[in-house]
């Protein structure tokens, strides 16, 4: 008996007593062993995934909707609510059927109709998406489980787009609730995945809850990210949003939750030292760091001066901000794409190399630097944003350059950010975020690397030569020929400065040593986890 | 107590003192000494005080490195002869920051107090003199006091950016209703006070009465409840901090130190516990201040039963 | 009795009106938009526009506030942008652990504090009431989160006595509902016992001064007695206005609290609307609290003519 049972049993017979024997039966062993506890990054705040796309609400969606494909973890898509499928020779027309027998949550079938009218509403959303809808002849159900996808030029990324895992991923839904607008939010969540979602027990900021959905019918192959036959050896699990990454570290030390998706790194090795607890790195993919700069207003409409930012930094001082003193958990990246995978590239990165201030300081005087104020809006309320903030805060200071540091919330930056006006009236100079590195493999989930001038992200970079560069992306036949023109595309990209990357970055995961089948990947996998 | 307090008149007084009638009759004071051995706490209060304004003034002066350098090779270092109270997360030197951090807790505190009570007894005074203004000047800090302190900073925080002297202003909004109900509720006392009654018969202005008769009467209960505006200040500087609609952390203030490194609390527990120290002893000191100023002024808190 | 409830009661509609149409105009000036955060990082700017339209935020402020006022005047608070769920179903299920904290915080409170004082007040002016007073001062000198990690450390991770985090509703036990919040109360409660401490010695003084006390003493009645049934009582008024106030410290004190032990409140629920925009909560929680704070603020004074009958309304 350990002193925390003692306590329960003494202090808790004498409140029983007090109370007159109210409290009800404790959950049996048995039963807490099939609840899984699990710490999210961060809040569920809300839950249509095509909707928000924030990770979060991604990941949870993940459990309670199902989709026609998903990538395994070579990134391949792999059938998953999709039978089989057709594509006509000239590669026009996609025929696909879904497997017979699958259930949504309220005891309705599976039909072609549902999965049409649910990609039309993704496709609304979806960078992908629209560029499908664009060649787009007709979506139609053919049968209960055929639907047809005719288009006016082949799309050879057609299976890609239907099973990525980058947000928002085409999740099928019922007819009725797809009906709904793209740019409103759903109020039913009924999907077909493996999990229900207890909507009666969400409390958003605190916790949501979800339970098996016991005719779920896994794939027969084995498991694999988003592929595979997802089976549920836990019957429930429970969010637990914690705010305070303090108060999470020690519920997973005293055993109160199960799983913590991101624990800040310099809390590891406590968690590292705890002989119940595993550390490991969670999505291998990582994130990539960024600052973006505002093209359009002075001093950064001027690339000498973009580029004396980016010959100055030194990438180290954001990643340590970030991960702290783990060498494991972060690498320079001089460049825009995912190391590690396929299309990483370091071409035209000499400059992110330099980490001269020296250097800085030419190029802004060659760029007529002229003591404009910088406006950078920095987020404190986000643990990956605030410390870049103040580094980049350093950084300027050091080049000399004059900046207007505004400390403000998520919220505010997310507004201000796409205000086109000057700084002083409303706009900005400067703001921080950072990209899941599976977003960042290459450029059809890559928003953030367009240079289409008022079309593109936040910053509105001009660079025809990044957008020829896309383009041919899209058009190349094989890995080599994508392999050229990403190469093309990083240079131009940092030519143009289109946004200042500040590394790459990882970070861990950990868990009770009960619970067994976690697996890295880019978002939270529960199946096949289990609890002893 | 034959006449029973009225809690709209003391909501006020949160922590201030019951209303002396008078001005006691102070006995002549011997010297610093005399004065500081019979008001023990105003004197270790003052003394505390004073030692953190010198600290603040000279802090260039105090073996400080530059509070914002970063150096993230030498992160969360522990305290050692090199760094005095260890690095942060960014490696800066938390003794520096430390120090120049008090300037910030100074003038939040410092500054809160004087704005909310120059502002407060504005509105306190109308609203005790003027009548016809009275019920609506007190609906409305009715309505501004049922909004919890924290809450109302944290969302005008929201409104504007972190700065210095936006934290000010906000902390301040939150306490003026507090000080204005202090002061209505002392105008409204005095008014009733046989010689103010006199003075008005006597066809006193308005303006002279207010010089002549309430003000100096408002003197003492304002300066202790000014005190004890000062301290909270501090700590709510610290709380927006924590919350993270605070001051940038671009400059050191003991909130945002905290703040930073409440996340390494269980590892790192310097980075809070210097600056938490600090505040402490810092807010400390104006509470007793704030006491030994209450004892003084106040005749019915005599020492003596 | 009756006559002054109802004449409070209706003395409140304009209090509640003005905290209304702060809030309102104070989000309306705001910066910060909720559709930018919803919309998440890869969306255009374009579509966070269309979904500012669908929320319904690009209309003008009167308009908006007209439809809210209407509404709120059936008793609809509204819809949560982020969550689509009811704002009542939001507060409703966050009253229960915010109450369960002020209840135990204050009883506790009054628990420590009330005693503390007295004794500090018998003995005033010896080491025992300077060490009352030292803690009082102490109390009011340490942020909120310092006592809060502090207990957390000691009480949860190093000797292992109660859990770090979270609440579990009064319906699973007594003794689980309670044992999540001992170490979050002792924290909240922390400011709060030296407030009500220091009223009490205060008061207590006063009290013990006055001529029927010395009559009772010199009448041999015994100290106990004279302390908690003669003096206490009396000393009780600025005690108990002092507790009326304090609750709108405890709710500030509560949204760190329930930070620090992940509790779900209604503080936290506060925080994260503001910070996220989520303008229909913001408004129906700060309306909920200001009618909270009238209703106290009648309780206390109902109380009053509980303690003292010479009281009338």
């Amino acid at each position: 008996m350990d002193r925390r049972t003692f306590i329960k049993s003494t202090g808790g017979a004498a409140l029983l007593a007090a109370s007159g024997g109210l409290a009800t039966p404790a959950l049996s062993q048995g039963a807490s062993n099939k609840v899984l506890r699990f710490v999210p990054q961060s809040n569920l705040a809300n839950f249509d995934p095509i909707w928000g796309t924030q990770y979060v609400v991604r990941n949870a969606a993940a459990l309670v909707w199902d989709t026609l494909y998903g990538v395994d973890d070579k990134l391949v898509p792999q059938r998953q609510m999709v039978e089989k499928e057709e594509v006509s020779a000239d590669g026009l027309v996609w025929t696909f059927k879904l497997r017979a027998g699958m259930k949504f949550h309220d005891g309705e079938p599976v039909r072609a109709k549902d999965a049409v009218q649910s990609l039309k509403r993704w496709a609304a959303r979806d960078p992908m998406g629209l560029m499908i809808t664009a060649i787009q002849n007709e979506l139609v159900a053919v049968d209960d489980l055929t639907f047809r996808w005719a288009l006016k030029k082949p799309y050879p990324k057609m299976l890609l787009a239907l099973g990525k895992n980058n947000s928002p991923c085409s999740f099928i839904m019922p007819e009725r609730i797809a009906q709904t607008d793209p740019f409103k939010q759903i109020t039913e969540y009924i999907g077909s995945g493996p999990m229900k979602f207890k909507k009666e027990e969400w409390v958003p900021g605190a916790k949501a809850v979800f339970e098996r959905f016991a005719d779920y019918k896994p794939r027969d192959e084995a498991a694999s990210w988003l592929a595979g036959g997802k089976k549920m050896l836990v019957d429930r699990i429970e969010w637990i949003i914690m705010p305070d990454p303090a108060t999470a570290s020690a519920a997973l030390q005293n055993g109160e939750v199960d799983w913590w998706e991101n624990p800040i790194s310099d809390l590891v090795p406590v968690l590292k030292s705890n002989r119940n607890i595993m550390v490991d790195i969670g999505d291998p993919l990582g994130n990539i760091g960024a600052f973006r700069m505002n093209h359009l207003h002075p001093p950064f409409n001027k690339v000498k001066i973009r580029r004396a930012i980016l010959a100055a930094m030194n990438q180290e001082d954001y990643m340590r901000g970030i991960v702290g003193d783990d060498n494991n958990l972060w690498k320079p990246i001089p460049g825009f794409f995912t190391p590690g995978t396929p299309l990483y590239t370091e071409a035209g990165g000499e400059i992110l190399k330099m980490k001269s201030i020296d250097a800085g300081k030419k190029l802004l005087a060659e760029g007529g630097y002229a003591g404009e104020p910088v406006t950078c809006v920095v987020a404190q309320d986000q643990p990956n944003l605030k410390p870049m903030g103040e580094v980049t805060a350093d950084l300027l200071k050091k080049l000399g350059m004059n900046v207007d540091f505004v400390a403000t919330d998520w919220g505010t930056v997310g507004a201000r950010r796409a205000q086109k006006t000057p700084p002083g009236q409303g706009g900005w100079n400067m703001f921080h975020t950072w990209h899941a590195g599976a977003d960042c493999l290459n450029p059809a989930p890559y928003t953030a690397i367009r240079g289409n001038g008022e079309k593109a992200w936040f910053g509105w970079p001009d660079s025809p030569e990044v957008e020829k560069q896309v383009s041919a992306w899209f058009d190349a036949k094989d890995l080599t020929e994508e392999k050229a023109t990403i190469a093309l595309l990083n240079k131009a990209a940092l030519e143009d400065v289109i946004f200042a990357p500040t590394g790459f970055f990882l970070s861990y995961t950990a868990w009770r040593k009960n619970v067994t089948g976690i697996t890295k990947g880019p978002l939270p996998f529960f199946w096949g986890v289990a609890k002893s | 107590m034959t006449k029973p307090l009225d809690p709209t008149e003391t909501a006020g007084l949160v922590v201030a003192p019951q209303l002396p009638d008078i001005l006691p009759d102070r006995k002549p004071l011997k010297g610093v000494v005399g004065f500081c051995r019979r008001n023990p706490s105003i004197a270790i209060g003052a003394f505390l005080l004073a030692i953190m304004f010198v600290m603040a003034i000279a802090a260039p002066y105090l073996w400080t490195v530059d509070p914002t350098a970063l150096a993230p090779s030498r992160r969360t270092r522990i305290p050692s002869a090199d760094y005095w109270f260890g690095t942060d997360m960014f490696g800066r030197d938390i003794y520096s920051r430390v120090v120049y951090g008090a300037r910030i807790s100074l003038i939040v505190g410092f500054s809160v107090a004087i704005l909310a009570s120059i502002v407060g007894l504005v509105i306190g005074l109308v609203s005790g003199m003027v009548r016809w203004a009275d019920s609506l000047i007190m609906r409305v800090i009715d309505g501004m006091m049922s909004i919890p302190p924290i809450l109302l900073a944290i969302a005008l925080m929201a409104l504007t950016r972190g700065s210095v002297g936006n934290v000010i202003i906000a902390i301040t909004i939150a306490e003026i209703p507090r000080v204005a109900r202090l002061v209505r509720g002392v105008v409204l006392t005095l008014r009733e006070q046989p010689y103010v009654e006199a003075a008005i018969a006597a066809g006193t202005r308005t303006p002279m009465l207010i010089l002549r008769h309430i003000l100096p009467n408002t003197f003492a209960p304002m300066s202790v409840q000014a005190t004890y505006i000062c301290a909270s200040a501090m700590i709510v500087e610290a709380i927006l901090s924590f919350i993270g609609a605070g001051i940038p952390p671009t400059i050191p203030s003991w909130g945002n130190i905290m703040a930073d490194g409440r996340t390494l609390w269980q590892v790192k527990p310097h980075i809070v516990m210097f600056p938490a120290i600090f505040l402490s002893i810092t807010v400390l000191a104006v509470n007793l201040v704030g006491d030994g100023l209450r004892d003084v002024l106040d005749p019915r808190m005599a020492k003596k039963i | 009795m009756l006559a002054f409830i109802v004449r409070r009661v209706i003395a409140t509609i304009p209090v509640m009106a003005f905290v209304a149409l702060f809030v309102f105009s104070l989000l309306y000036i705001a910066p910060g938009d909720p559709a930018a955060v919803i919309a998440g990082d890869q969306a255009t700017p374009a579509d966070v526009e269309r979904i500012r339209q669908g929320l319904g935020l690009d209309r003008p402020f009167l308009v908006r506030f007209g439809e809210w006022l209407f509404r709120v005047l059936r008793g609809d608070l509204g819809i949560s942008i982020f969550t689509s769920l009811p704002v009542s179903q939001l507060i409703a299920q966050r009253i229960e652990p915010t109450v369960s904290l002020m209840v135990v915080t204050l009883l506790l409170a009054i628990l420590i504090a009330v005693p503390l004082g007295v004794l500090a007040a018998w003995k005033a002016n010896t080491w025992i009431d300077r060490l009352a007073m030292a803690f009082c001062v102490t109390g009011f000198s340490v942020p909120v989160f310092v006592v809060g990690y502090l207990l957390a450390y000691v009480f949860a991770l190093k000797l292992d006595w109660l859990p770090v985090q979270g609440y579990t509703p009064l319906s699973q036990g007594v003794w689980p509902w309670f044992e999540n919040l001992i170490l979050p109360a002792i924290t909240l409660g922390f400011v709060y016992i030296a407030l009500i401490a220091r009223i009490t010695r205060a008061s207590m003084l006063e009290v013990l001064q006055q001529d029927y006390i010395r009559t009772a003493r010199s009448k041999g009645v015994g100290q106990t007695s004279i302390l908690f049934l003669h003096a206490l009582k009396n000393a009780a008024i600025p005690v108990v206005t002092v507790i009326g106030i304090g609750i709108a410290l405890l709710i500030g004190g509560a949204v760190v609290t329930e930070s620090v032990f992940a509790i779900p409140g209604l503080g936290r629920l506060t925080v994260d609307a503001i910070l996220r925009r989520d303008y229909p909560v913001i408004q129906g929680v700060v309306l909920m609290f200001s009618f909270v704070y009238v209703l106290i603020n009648l309780l206390v004074d109902l109380v009053y003519t509980l303690i003292d009958p010479r009281i009338r309304y």
